[in-house]
């Protein structure tokens, strides 16, 4: 907010802070990586994931998984790497004092979207998987049974133990103390025991199936091959749990630095604050005093705490800057509402200018004690309505000697491509509003 | 409420319950209308508040939408179940759009912020108490913008495409800060109009599929 620090005023926002604050539901928006929504995932969330990043219809994406696994498992193969290599997507952060809420339990928690899974849609694309696979094996290209055949256990097995792997959550396995943590988190998780088993006999299975088929080698060799067989398979069973204590680590790493930052920023908020109560005994007598530093010390602790933005790089934020201004200045209350917002160009900022130039003379001129501004963005147009239920005044007899209404906002509004349409009438109060085709 | 019915004609009857979990804050409201209300109880969290005001079945509940034990919506579905007369009015300083929408949607009348006066608290209670909504121009502006799609609140589905050109021309009034008198004023229609629309667009925020969608998957500890 860089209307905040120029302005002269008793309470200073730390620019660090009112900077910082913002900056952290950006930051963890934009990830370059394509993630894994497990809220959204059928199996492992990979199809998903890549119809997010590639801005496709997830239909379309399975759709072509499931053609390219009739084709001799390519496909089944395929999905595997990806659901290894694509991370599971995290949740957003939010502001501290919604995330805080959300923890005690002052506001419900963010309800996860579950996408629950199309029957229909499942079972056509499997029907449309199998036929396609059988097509393919009845024709002449037919790929042996034995290869196939552990392929697909391989697959299933590892499928099976890493759907689990996803969905155990970590926070279980630290309770308890002993033996205690080892056993109770496999009694609560009775099912992943049952899914990891399940899928280590699949996998030992495939592992049979290549070793027994293989043709032409000595016993010793075949031992080799098993042994070797074995120990890959397990190394891939045991991969995402390997890959998840690392990301584990590098997302504690994440959070003491954020909790560290918060911590920081709380000191400065809380040091602002008593100056702010100081000041306020200091100046008891003087009610309007008292109350402007209320409100802006209010403002700020609202902008950290729920994530209000006060930048100045749309017209929403650039609209609060000078909002917060008016008020120090004059001592009227402004009630901001916006609808939609938009990106400051040239031709907003002179709008903007433009409402602050109705403000002032509403806090003037109006004797109200109250403004009402709202901002509207639609594709069309952007209008922002300045209202005050004050004097009013005689709009003809009074146009030609103030400038200020004609000189800083009908002809600064006109100048930028829109128009400036003022109702007022004496004691009706005023309307200004402000319309600027996009 | 039948036995409140011969209280309608004098609004200085009004039982309210107020619940808010900062004492101070309820303290203020006593002081501020106390006067021209009959304060029947209040709560300080989720439990005390239920109890409460199925002590005093009030006219309405003046609730905070931030509430220890599950925020105010968690009020409203409790009370709801055992005494569905009982209206409430949401009341924050805290305006996550998403939160003040969610409050609406379990059931509360109206949304006003802590900053509102106390003339205009107690006309709000005397509306939401004869079952008329209560739109500050915030929560106009939260209804508008999610229309539009600008906040990504899940809850906000097809229902709000059918708000009429009438009421969006009445939700966009109310966001310029014009007084429901003065919305029927500007549109040439009567006050009672603008109550009708304004309720109308209550119902529908309230009624849309997504939220039994919501709800089902709460229930099944789905979420």
């Amino acid at each position: 907010m860089s209307a905040g620090e120029d302005r002269p005023g008793p309470v200073q926002v730390p620019p660090d802070v009112a900077a910082a604050a913002p900056a952290l539901p950006a930051e963890s928006s934009v990830q370059p990586r394509s993630t894994r929504p497990l809220g959204e995932a059928w199996i492992g969330g990979v199809c998903a994931g890549l119809a997010e990043h590639l801005g496709w219809s997830v239909l379309v994406v399975r759709v072509i998984f499931v053609i390219a696994a009739a084709l001799g498992l390519a496909g089944v193969a395929l999905y595997l790497a990806l659901w290894l290599v694509m991370p599971q997507q995290a949740g957003q952060r939010s502001a501290p004092g919604l995330e805080a809420g959300a923890r005690t339990g002052l506001r419900p928690g963010a309800a996860a979207t579950l996408t629950p899974v199309d029957y229909g849609v499942a079972s056509a694309l499997v029907l449309l998987g199998g036929g396609l696979f059988w097509l393919l094996q009845s024709s002449a290209w037919a790929l042996p049974a034995a290869p196939l055949l552990a392929g697909a256990l391989a697959a299933a097995g590892l499928g099976m133990i890493w759907w689990q792997a996803d969905r155990a959550s970590t926070r279980e396995l630290r309770r308890g103390s002993g033996w205690r943590r080892v056993i109770a988190p496999l009694l609560v998780h009775w099912t992943t025991v049952v899914a990891v088993v399940l899928g280590l006999a699949a996998l030992a299975a495939a592992v049979t199936v290549v070793v027994t088929t293989v043709d032409g080698i000595g016993e010793l060799p075949r031992m080799l091959l098993l042994l070797a067989l074995a120990v890959a398979a397990l190394a891939l069973a045991a991969l995402p749990w390997f890959l998840r204590v690392r990301r584990a680590l590098a997302r504690a790493r994440d959070d003491a630095l954020v909790a560290d930052a918060r911590a920081d920023m709380a000191a400065h908020l809380h040091d602002s604050v008593l100056q702010t109560l100081a000041l306020i005994q200091r100046q008891a007598s003087d009610p309007k005093a008292v109350t402007a530093l209320a409100r802006r010390q209010e403002r700020e602790l609202r902008q950290w705490l729920y994530g209000e933005s006060l930048g100045s790089a749309t017209l929403a934020e650039a609209l609060s800057g000078e909002i917060i201004d008016v008020e120090d200045r004059h001592g009227v209350d402004v009630e901001l509402v916006s609808v939609g917002d938009c990106e400051l160009t040239p031709e907003v900022t002179a709008l903007v200018r433009a409402a602050r130039e109705a403000m002032v003379n509403a806090a003037k001129h109006s004797g109200a004690d109250r403004i009402d501004v709202y901002a509207e963005v639609d594709p069309e147009l952007v209008s922002v309505y300045v209202r005050d239920r004050g004097n009013g005044f005689d709009l003809a007899a009074v146009e030609e000697d103030r400038m200020g209404v004609r000189g800083s906002i009908v002809e600064r509004v006109k100048r930028a491509g829109g128009r400036a349409i003022i109702r007022t009438a004496p004691g009706e109060g005023t309307e200004v509003r402000l319309e600027l085709p996009r | 409420m039948s036995e409140t019915e011969t209280e309608r004609a004098t609004p200085a009857a009004w039982r309210v319950v107020v619940v808010d979990d900062h004492a101070m804050f309820r303290s203020g409201v006593k002081h501020d209308i106390g006067g021209r209300v009959q304060l029947v109880g209040e709560g300080e969290d989720v439990p005390t508040a239920v109890a409460a005001i199925l002590a005093a079945v009030p006219d309405v509940v003046l609730l905070d939408v931030h509430l220890p034990g599950g925020g105010g919506m968690e009020v409203i579905k409790q009370v709801g179940a055992l005494e569905p007369g009982v209206k409430f009015l949401a009341l924050s300083v805290s305006d996550a759009a998403e939160d003040v929408i969610g409050v609406i949607r379990a059931g509360a009348r109206g949304y006003v912020t802590k900053s509102i006066s106390a003339d205009e608290l107690v006309e709000a209670i005397g509306r939401v108490a004869t079952g008329d909504a209560v739109f500050s121009p915030r929560l106009a502006g939260f209804v508008l913008d999610a229309f539009s799609g600008a906040i990504d609140v899940a809850s906000i589905d097809e229902d709000l495409d059918r708000l009429s050109v009438r009421e969006r021309e009445v939700l966009r009034l109310i966001a310029r800060g014009y007084a429901y008198k003065e919305v029927a004023r500007e549109l040439f229609i009567s006050i009672k109009t603008v109550e009708t629309h304004v309720s109308s667009v209550l119902r529908k925020l309230q009624l849309s599929n997504r939220h039994q969608l919501t709800r089902w998957a709460t229930d099944r500890k789905l979420v």
